[in-house]
């Protein structure tokens, strides 16, 4: 943690009171037209692939054929009932265009079965905010939340009614907040955060809010709505809804279109990056370009439509969250390693598919004791520049730069689809390495990774798959040795601090014992089976060395590794 | 006259850049920059520099501002050891509007080098990368080939390479550059064809020792294959690849620069194959040969295990007193591998 930037202790004010001048609420004010827009840049780009009657049509035969099958095979209970009518329906009008011999009118006929798919995922994505709801949401969750957040187990009784205050003291929040607020009232603010669990959706949510941003526009797995009050909440938070088992193409590019008409109206936006959750417990250095790639392309529309004092500029801030414990840790480093270990198919399968499930996923992830740390990294624009407190870009050698030279070919402004495809990349580099730079160790990351590689130099003959098959009841550690070696890697974080190139939490100054200790207690709490318990005052065992091996590879990528060669 | 309303831009006036500069004169206007005011006024006035006459198209000048108010797209052609102080003078002048096409090929370490000095991949930059660092110019390319200067003064036929991640540079650097005596190709892998260019110098060293010592063909054609394939070695583990050295930038420029006894580093390794130590060549030589930098650069990265023995042998011949006999007896007996084991 930068020692000039406390955490936060309180919820703040909104940055803009009132909820009727949210970019979030103009947006859906102006629903109607919003979609046709994001409808209509779909189809401006599916159009482009799709060119002729026989790409089309095969297209949505796929698509039909993809559809049927997630309503068959894959059916959660979110799925509505007025599904399979509409999918019907399409089949219906498929099957008459199939008859028709003229390419001309198959393609036109076509397009308009396209228009007719698109415009009901449009209406099925869509978010909902209402600032009447929302206020009264406001209201409600933090005390859910700090009600949730104070429960100690086995004292279920005491937490209704213990104190509220320690809620943000549990969710650390640091980082420039004030700057990002300041921020939030100049341009488009466009949050990226790390992704290690489905609960990081709402809890990121919650905390936009808490810092008094206005509700932000972002994806959020559909199952996530399919109980009244959380898809309540979901809505006020301003999320829109995302099917991850849709994965054809015009439905993942109205996603896109989505996002981008959004943020080119102006309404702050969060996605996650990395795509999906990271498998591997590692921090993502491989970033998606599509959603990223939006927000260069709304930079660039904002500068054609207005002039460069005008013109909105996007704010990106990538924030890292840490936690001490991963719900889905199990089944996540294990499709980690089939998909390394090169098994093909992985099956799709929601971990979290009923409404019970995740209430008791999302009290235990808010219940643990010890709270999180929320990073928010340094304001950028979409080029990777830093930005001063006016707003302005500084680049990497101190100097002022106007973001619409990025645009210019001899004088003018043009629009470059592969200009802006290798800016994409180097944003996304620069998340990166932020989200590294930001990144937050906690004491139970930091006892995963030394006995990890403790038990990987005990055994240099084994490759990875084979370590992680030895039986747990033939893994010890010994605690002194283990706090040799705490402390050997605790003095390279020092340096690697100081250096900038990571962030501490608190509990890392104290003592060595106290961190072996503090670790002990939360690393991976909720799983049946512990990475790392105690035995005896000698001897700490693993239950899970798989697990163990998911919360080592949080601290991958800063070349600690080379401590143990 | 010609019809194109651009400027361009060509910053060094060493033989090199007078090159670029008649070549670009032949689509547009050019400006070209020379530090040395004298220069300036004695090439205005004589229309004649380094054996090349200056096409009418070209204006040499000695201000910056104007260079870069002028100029959207620059070529800078100089040294890789005073790239880093000519942009120290033109980055107050650079914007991300500008995009800059360099033509050098040495590569640029911050520390003063001794023969001690252990780097990090990290501490080792491509001249773009410098570019990259020191300016907010983000749109860059190089362009590398067989483009030997005395020959492109004759008007003589060649080809080059436009290299940059972006395709806008590619396209206008070809529009640039191309004319009937030029074809100009474009690839995306600036990195390596950057290296490319780098790598081919002190290969060219081992040509000029070779001649120098009297050798024939065989022995040329075996040191320009093996030194392709160690060229490979070196910009795989820099994080490269392959590709580029199959190309102009790659095979052609190793060519060029080994048969030439024009070529600075060729001319190198001949003054080295009489008996002259560094010292001595650098007094006789009026313009820097780079791969006599590379190899020092290639020594202070030994803590990779970089596989290149033709770069050992030239810098324990160059900065280790090794002798050229010995130094040979080491390459002949280095272990073979698999023919062309870098291509998968």
């Amino acid at each position: 943690m930068n020692p000039t930037e406390q955490p936060i202790k309180n919820r703040l004010p909104y940055v803009i009171p009132d909820r009727k001048e949210w970019p979030i609420y103009k947006l859906s004010k102006d629903k109607k037209n919003f979609l046709k827009e994001v409808i209509e840049k779909t189809e401006k780009s599916l159009f482009v692939k799709f060119h002729d009657a026989e790409s089309l049509h095969n297209e949505l035969k796929s698509m039909l054929y993809k559809e049927k099958n997630r309503l068959t095979k894959q059916a959660w209970k979110s799925d509505k009932p007025e599904e399979s009518i509409f999918w019907s329906e399409i089949k219906k009008k498929i099957l008459e265009t199939d008859k028709i011999e003229d390419d001309a009118t198959q393609y036109k006929k076509d397009q308009k079965i396209m228009h007719t798919i698109l415009k009901h995922y449009a209406n099925e994505i869509v978010a909902n905010f209402e600032p009447k709801t929302h206020s009264f949401a406001r209201n409600i969750l933090p005390w859910v939340f700090s009600r949730l957040t104070n429960t100690a187990p086995g004292n279920r009784f005491k937490f209704l009614w213990s104190s509220k205050k320690s809620l943000y003291e549990k969710l650390n929040i640091t980082g420039p907040i004030e700057q990002i607020r300041e921020l939030s009232k100049k341009g488009t603010v466009i949050i990226v955060p790390t992704h290690f669990s489905n609960l990081d959706s709402p809890t990121i949510g919650f905390i936009i809010d808490s810092i008094g941003l206005p509700a932000m526009t972002y994806g959020a797995g559909i199952n996530l709505f399919t109980l009244k009050l959380l898809s309540k909440w979901m809505n006020d938070l301003g999320a829109y809804k995302v099917d991850r088992r849709k994965k054809n193409q015009p439905y993942l590019e109205l996603l896109k279109s989505y996002s981008a008409v959004a943020i080119q109206r102006g309404a702050h936006s969060l996605f996650f990056p990395g795509g999906t959750r990271s498998r591997s417990g590692k921090i993502e250095d491989k970033l998606k370009l599509g959603l990223l790639g939006t927000a260069i392309e709304a930079q660039r529309i904002n500068l054609q439509k207005y002039n460069e004092e005008t013109a909105k500029k996007v704010y990106v801030v990538p924030v890292v969250l840490n936690y001490h414990f991963v719900i889905e840790g199990d089944s996540l480093i294990n499709q980690h390693l089939s998909i390394m270990g090169k098994e093909r198919f992985i099956r799709e399968k929601s971990e979290v598919t009923t409404s019970f499930k995740i209430i008791k996923l999302l009290f235990k992830f808010l219940t643990a004791k010890p709270g999180m740390n929320i990073s928010f990294a340094k304001p950028m624009d979409v080029f990777g520049n830093e930005i001063d407190k006016e707003g302005n870009s500084i680049n990497a050698i101190g100097q002022k730069v106007s973001i619409k030279d990025y645009f210019i070919l001899n004088g003018e402004l043009t629009e470059d689809k592969q200009r802006e495809g290798v800016y994409t990349r180097k944003l996304a580099n620069r998340i990166a390495e932020k989200f590294h730079t930001t990144n937050t160790v906690m004491t139970s990351h930091l006892i995963a990774f030394t006995a990890f590689e403790i038990f990987q130099r005990e055994n240099k003959m084994l490759d990875i798959y084979e370590l992680l098959r030895v039986p747990e009841d033939e893994i010890t550690f010994d605690i002194d040795n283990l706090k040799i070696e705490l402390e050997r890697v605790r003095q390279k974080l020092f340096e690697l601090r100081d250096a900038e190139k990571i962030q501490l939490s608190n509990h890392l100054e104290k003592d060595v014992t106290h961190i072996l200790k503090h670790g002990l207690k939360n690393l991976g709490v909720y799983h049946s089976h512990l990475p790392l318990k105690k035995k005896d005052n000698n001897t700490i065992i693993t239950q899970n060395i798989k697990l163990l091996y998911f919360y080592h590879n949080r601290l991958s990528g800063y070349d600690l590794e080379k401590l143990f060669k | 006259m010609s019809k194109n309303k651009e400027i361009y831009g060509v910053i060094g006036a060493g033989s090199f850049g007078t090159a670029v500069a008649n070549l670009l004169a032949e689509n547009a206007k050019v400006l070209l920059y020379a530090r040395n005011k004298k220069t300036v006024a004695l090439m205005q006035s004589s229309r004649i520099h380094k054996n090349q006459d200056l096409h009418e198209n070209i204006t040499v000048i000695n201000d910056i501002e104007e260079l870069t108010t002028k100029c959207n797209l620059i070529f800078p052609v100089i040294p890789s050891s005073s790239f880093s102080s000519m942009l120290d003078d033109f980055k107050n002048h650079l914007s991300p509007s500008h995009i800059l096409i360099h033509a050098t090929k040495g590569l640029y370490v911050e520390k003063e080098l001794t023969n001690e000095t252990i780097l990090k991949k990290d501490d080792v930059l491509t001249m773009s990368e410098l570019i990259l660092s020191k300016t907010s110019v983000v749109r860059v390319g190089c362009m590398a080939g067989p483009n030997l200067a005395s020959e492109l003064a004759l008007k003589q036929p060649a080809a080059t390479v436009i290299a940059s991640p972006f395709d806008e540079v590619i396209l206008l650097g070809q529009k640039a550059l191309t004319s009937s005596r030029l074809r100009v190709y474009g690839s995306n892998e600036l990195m390596g064809v950057e290296l490319a260019g780098v790598l081919k110098n002190y290969v060219a060293i081992a040509a000029g020792i070779l001649a120098g010592l009297g050798y024939g063909e065989n022995s040329k054609a075996m040191l320009i294959t093996s030194g392709m394939a160690e060229s490979i070695y070196i910009a795989k583990a820099l994080g490269s690849n392959e590709k580029a050295f199959l190309g102009m930038a790659g095979v052609g420029d190793l060519i060029a620069t080994c048969n030439s006894s024009k070529s600075r580093n060729n001319t190198v390794g001949r003054y080295l194959a009489e008996g002259l130590t560094i010292e001595e060549i650098n007094e006789k030589m009026t313009e820097v040969a780079e791969g006599v930098k590379t190899v020092q650069i290639l020594h202070a990265l030994r803590n990779y295990n970089i596989v290149a023995p033709i770069a050992d042998v030239m810098n324990k011949i160059i900065y280790e007193g090794v002798s050229i006999e010995t130094g040979l007896g080491l390459l002949m007996r280095f272990p073979t591998t698999e023919d062309t084991d870098f291509v998968n």
